[in-house]
């Protein structure tokens, strides 16, 4: 279990590693925290001929504020975004879901932008971002870009990057007023990729009406998926735990699942409907 | 296309002048390049922990990293911990409460466990299992070692006071 | 005994091989450095059952760094095949060569081997060997194996059909006529591996001038294994030397020789240059040696207050398509032994192995792990039928004190065992009463628990006479030789080998406590060939009496001498007033014991240096050799209690609490027991709920990763509580009885018992492992 040959460079600025990754394009693998790559090349899986390194760019692991949203940069290790105050205040699920992820050790490598790029279809970030509608910021040497999550997931481990582009951060809505968020993942030991997971945020109007719902589903198919409008919920409606309930069997009954031969659809499908009602559930009493 | 390239490597404060290929698994030239053998390899996917290092001070598995990766970067291996000869806490701990048996899987487990209550000084059981995840043991059926990290956490912070 | 009580047999000593581990220092197979070492790599089969057409290795001969590439033709020069073919009825003689050359039986059997200069580059070589294959229809599963005109996994073979044995005693068809009832219950355990942290691997160093072979390897049996490694080379006995390092686990999966090793060894003679390999994980869970996936049925007639009348047993095991071990070996003792702490006189068993296109077949610690599991499974069928409580149908049928020694009805006695009392004391100890009122009022709120209850008798240490009466092939003896050398230092040594289970300590517990000095100025040897005495090995769970009491025995001749020694030298006519206590000899004098003035070292002076002062006739020298072959088998037993959590709408399944009550005999050293237990109910524990070898349709594996293969982690394995109630075995030197496996076979048997129990309320029975998440769900479906 030893990778194939490949060169390796660590690009001393973004400029520089955008400029290699314009040069190589597919020839070429970023590596950031590595946790979901290097396996792969380990196992001869992929590959690439050349490494590109961006550990080397510390203007990618920053957390700012810009109007509603939390920009959060690229190279944010798991273990950061789970401890972050700033995160854990304006952006909870993403605090609380990097702190699902693998194991302590994985965390304190792992990246924010590697997972979206690496885009496996069971994995915690991908299915925040969707959940989330947030956007993420690319960049290549002729410039950068906002691809909305709902875009960027294109199939299993494939996105909307483009071979020269670099995610260099991921722009996440802040926490509203009487907003309330609930991250629930099922897997079959700690740590590791969900069977089924849900994401839940859903904001109440000062009547306790239903403001806004969002809600995505992940390890279904190849892509994480939103599934609001299989709910039956629609804004302006009272909130309560029954609604909630039918909402979550809605849910379970109607999402599309993928045939998988070690976990069959069916049984994904219960899986989503009980998740999916505990995550409204507790989504619903934070944000009372 | 992809020559051996010369590097520093800088481990348990010393340094390491080789030429590796980019390819080399840190694990491998942390063992074979400069003799720390007790860092071992256990899967090379990632998922044992027993080749779990320190690196910047923070664990990490050696086989997902490349050793050109870790120049400029401090790691730090089991042979740097028990300081002259004396076992730390959570050793000393693991060997009163028989936390080990064939001792494979041992190396990652302080390495990760020493990093993990430096962060978290007052942890229950449940937080211990849950950071002990990380690490497979085939042997003990973790009990032993969850209650030496105990033992090791209360000693630390008896001895923090 | 005479030594001092606080570190001699039985104290809870911390190990003394920790220090090595804990910092770094333990030496693995992979941190014995050989200079100039190249490095070895298998090309697998991709193919679960296909003819070889033809292998090109003319590209990768070339690859840079390359040294070798050989595949089975040359391996037919260098090495014999192995012959399995013990004289057991019922049981189909086969041959493996080396490497084939014919054809591939399982994804990832090794079709050729790149020699390089390190491991990177034999793999990059390996990519450039081209297969050309004719892929033969593979069978996946003993159904197919087993269906008329089913390909042939092994072509010199009449059927897949390599092993069949049937029993019958007393008359059970008669019982079964005159039941109350018959109950019928069915079991299935999937194939799980050992996959111990470290991997196989082996390091070979063909010494040309002395015409010596070298194998340095992890291994639980170096004796047996240099045995066939000579044979298979045509090499003497006394021209290979194996040396076993520090082990990284075992588990049985690093018994035999396998293909690979001795592929390697050839190699390094062939090539005249040290050859290493080193397994990489997935090649290990796609190609070392798998265990269990066995099917079970059970009829068992009964009276109506559930007493079994006659019993019978239909097991067949999917042993893969190679034999490493004669086929009958793993699934014959679980038909043997079922019975176990029961009375039953009326029994037959079926035992049928067949061999399908998937990975051998080995020992994996407890190989009779489905034994305990078929017999409670069998005892709860019969409390449902009748609506009877599950623990009262146990005292009905379970052997009382009086009733031992029992032979069970397959003839092997039972004695010296205590199942009522760690029944009783279990139930007692977890509050009974307490947990059903709990369990009643959480499933009123949805909540559902179960208790999970089984009774195990574990056959530990086989002796030489059950191995005959099973048909298995060996010995069961074990040899040890102790040493006092001239400045009064203790070696000692014996033919097992450590994995884990710190012989370096409990050995030096029983030597030290007989010859009375400190455990750690006792040095036990383990592993190397040429300073070991040839011993059985590690296997099973006979270290503890075999290995453990051939060194009682050997320490107690030495005493003897030391203390002869002594009498002469204080002039007295016998040495029955003469006692070691702290390294020193002590003389009884008006019933107080006193200082002779004469040390153990003393004693060890004279004997090697100044042997004209030793009693007449007496040869110079302190050393015992002995030999121990244990009787025909001894039991431990143990009840295991469990209490699950079901979440009905997600199938997942906690473990809230694990209790265990053991007897195991005398222990050496409760510390190490203990541990051993945790990991023994752990294992059992993991291979229930989570670890599966998976093997699709085609023959394909799809668990040869860390991420598919799920051992258990700290979340998933409760704290386990372990409460002795230890009584000695009358027949064995130090009052052992061995144990290490049934931790395996407890836990198998409590989980499934408890998850039955929480879903009992649903009128369901989960009859097949592993209990994951969907299958539970599968079976509530329709029913929550």
């Amino acid at each position: 279990m030893k990778p194939a040959r490949f060169a390796y460079d660590a690009p001393p600025t973004l400029a520089a590693a955008l400029a290699l990754l314009a040069e190589h394009r597919d020839d070429a693998k970023v590596v950031a925290g590595g946790q979901s790559l290097a396996p792969m090349l380990n196992m001869r899986l992929v590959q690439p001929a050349r490494l590109i390194d961006i550990n080397g760019l510390p203007e990618l692991a920053s957390v700012t504020r810009d109007g509603d949203r939390l920009v959060v940069g690229a190279l944010m290790r798991h273990a950061d975004l789970a401890r972050d105050p700033i995160v854990a205040a304006q952006c909870p699920m993403l605090a609380c879901a990097a702190g699902t992820i693998g194991h302590y050790a994985i965390r304190q490598r792992g990246t924010l932008g590697g997972s979206l790029a690496h885009a496996d279809p069971a994995a915690q970030l991908p299915l925040v971002a969707l959940a989330l509608d947030a956007e993420i910021e690319v960049a290549s040497a002729a410039g950068r870009r906002r691809i909305p999550a709902r875009d960027f997931f294109v199939s299993i481990l494939a996105t909307a990057l483009a071979p020269d582009e670099l995610i260099v951060a991921v722009r996440f809505p802040v926490r509203g007023p009487r907003e309330g968020w609930s991250f629930r993942l099922f897997s079959r030991r700690a740590g590791d990729f969900a069977l089924a997971a849900v994401a839940a945020s859903l904001a109440l109007s000062a009547d306790g009406a239903l403001a806004a719902l969002r809600l995505a589903a992940g390890g279904l198919g190849p892509v994480p998926l939103r599934v609001d409008q299989l709910s039956g919920l629609a804004t302006g409606v009272p909130m309560s735990r029954e609604r909630a309930a039918a909402a979550a069997r809605a849910v379970g009954a109607a999402a599309e699942i993928e045939e998988n031969e070690r976990v069959p659809a069916d049984y994904r499908r219960e899986l989503l409907a009980a998740l999916a009602q505990d995550a409204l559930d507790e989504a619903l009493e934070r944000a009372r | 296309m992809s020559e051996s390239v010369p590097i520093v490597l800088r481990v348990n404060g010393e340094e390491h002048r080789l030429l590796v290929e980019p390819r080399r698994l840190l694990s491998d030239v942390l063992r074979e390049d400069c003799g720390l053998t007790g860092t071992h390899v256990g899967c090379e996917h990632g998922v044992c922990g027993a080749c779990t290092v320190l690196f910047d001070g923070r664990p990490a598995r050696s086989c997902l990293l490349y050793a050109v990766q870790a120049q400029g970067h401090e790691v730090t291996t089991i042979e740097a911990v028990a300081a002259e000869g004396r076992l730390s806490a959570v050793q000393q701990a693991l060997h009163e409460a028989h936390g080990l048996q064939c001792g494979f899987c041992t190396p990652g487990i302080v390495i990760t466990m020493e990093a993990w209550l430096a962060e978290n000084p007052n942890p229950s059981e449940a937080e211990i299992r849950e950071a002990l995840s990380g690490n497979l043991c085939r042997c003990t059926g973790y009990h032993n070692i969850v209650a030496a990290i105990a033992k090791a956490a209360a000693r630390r912070a008896g001895s923090a006071a | 005994m005479s030594g001092a009580a606080d570190k001699g047999i039985g104290a809870p000593l911390p190990r003394k091989e920790d220090y090595r581990f804990l910092t770094g220092q333990g030496r693995y197979l992979d941190d014995v450095a050989v200079p100039g070492a190249l490095h070895a790599h298998f090309v697998r089969s991709p193919h679960a059952h296909a003819r070889i057409v033809g292998i090109d290795v003319a590209a990768a001969r070339k690859a840079p760094g390359v040294v070798a590439v050989v595949t089975g033709r040359e391996l037919a020069e260098w090495t014999t095949p192995l012959r399995m073919a013990p004289p057991i009825e019922g049981l189909q003689p086969v041959e493996m060569a080396t490497l084939p050359t014919d054809k591939v039986r399982f994804v990832g059997d090794p079709v050729a081997c790149i020699v390089a200069r390190d491991r990177y580059l034999a793999e990059d070589a390996a990519e450039l060997v081209e297969v050309a294959y004719e892929p033969l229809t593979p069978v996946p599963d003993v159904a197919r194996a087993l269906a008329p005109g089913a390909p042939l996994v092994d072509e010199t073979l009449a059927s897949n059909l390599v092993s069949h044995q049937a029993f019958t005693a007393g008359d059970p068809a008669r019982r079964f006529a005159e039941a109350a009832a018959v109950v019928e219950a069915s079991f299935h355990q999937h194939r799980q591996t050992h996959a111990p942290i470290e991997t196989r691997g082996c390091c070979a160093v063909w010494d040309a001038g002395r015409a010596h072979l070298t194998l340095h390897i992890g291994s639980q049996v170096p004796h047996p294994l240099r045995t066939t490694l000579a044979r298979r080379l045509r090499l003497a006995e006394s021209q290979v030397t194996v040396i076993s390092p520090d082990i990284g686990g075992g588990f049985g999966q690093k018994i035999a020789l396998y293909r690979e090793e001795l592929t390697v060894a050839a190699l390094a003679r062939a090539l005249k240059r040290p050859v290493r390999w080193r397994e990489d994980r997935g090649e290990n869970l796609l190609a070392a040696s798998h265990a269990r996936e066995d099917s079970a049925r059970t009829r068992v007639a009964v009276d109506r207050d559930g007493r079994i009348l006659a019993l019978e047993l239909e097991i067949v095991e999917d042993f893969g398509a190679y034999c490493f071990y004669p086929a009958n070996y793993l699934a014959r003792v679980v038909a043997m032994i079922l019975t176990g702490p029961y009375r039953v006189s009326d029994y037959a068993f079926s035992v049928k192995v067949a061999l399908t296109n998937k990975c051998g077949n080995g020992p994996m610690r407890a190989p009779m792990a489905i034994t305990s599991w078929i017999m409670e499974g069998t005892i709860e069928a019969i409390a449902r039928r009748l609506g009877l409580d599950p623990v009262e149908v146990r005292r009905t049928n379970m052997l009382r004190a009086s009733e031992l020694p029992y032979a069970m009805p397959t003839g092997e006695v039972l004695e010296d065992v205590t199942p009522r009392e760690t029944l009783e004391h279990a139930l007692a100890a977890f509050d009974l009463a307490g947990f059903r009122a709990r369990q009643r009022e959480d499933r009123a709120r949805g909540i559902h628990r179960g208790l999970g209850i089984c009774c195990v008798v574990e056959s530990t240490t086989y002796g030489s006479a059950f191995y005959k009466a099973a048909g298995i092939a060996g010995s069961g003896h074990e040899a040890g030789w102790v040493k006092i050398e001239p400045s009064g230092a203790v070696n000692a040594s014996v033919g097992l080998m450590a994995s884990g289970q710190g012989y370096e300590t409990a050995f030096a517990q029983v030597v030290g406590d007989v010859l009375s000095v400190d455990p750690g100025a006792v040095r036990i040897h383990l592993g190397n060939t040429d300073t070991a005495p040839y011993g059985m090995g590690s296997r099973g769970a006979r270290g503890g009496t075999a290995g453990g009491s051939v060194l009682f025995l050997a320490a107690q001749a030495l005493r003897d001498k030391v203390l002869a020694i002594a009498a002469a030298l204080l002039g007295l006519n016998s040495s029955g007033e003469l006692r070691l206590a702290e390294a020193k000899v002590q003389r009884r004098l008006g019933g107080e014991w006193t200082e002779t003035g004469l040390s153990l070292a003393d004693i060890a002076h004279v004997a090697y240096l100044d042997p004209l002062r030793l009693p007449q006739g007496m040869e110079p020298g302190l050393e015992a050799h002995k030999a121990y072959d244990p009787p025909p088998m001894t039991y431990s037993n143990a009840t295991h209690l469990c209490e699950a959590v079901v979440d009905v709408r997600t199938g997942g399944v906690r473990l809230a609490r694990y209790l265990v009550v053991e007897d195991c005999g005398t222990v050496l050293n409760q510390q190490i027991v203990t541990g051993q237990q945790h990991g023994a109910i752990a294992m059992g524990i993991g291979g229930v709920l989570l670890e599966e070898v998976v093997y699709d349709e085609d023959g394909q594996n799809r668990s040869g990763s860390f991420a598919d293969y799920l051992l258990a982690t700290a979340v998933e394995i409760p704290p386990i509580e372990v409460i002795s109630r230890h009584t000695p075995n009358r027949r064995t030197p130090t009052g052992s009885k061995g144990m290490a496996e049934g931790g395996v076979m407890g836990a198998i048997g409590a989980v499934m018992s408890a998850v039955n129990d929480a879903l009992a309320p649903f009128g369901v029975v989960a009859e097949r492992q592993p209990l994951t998440p969907p299958y539970i769900r599968s079976l509530l479906r329709g029913k929550v």
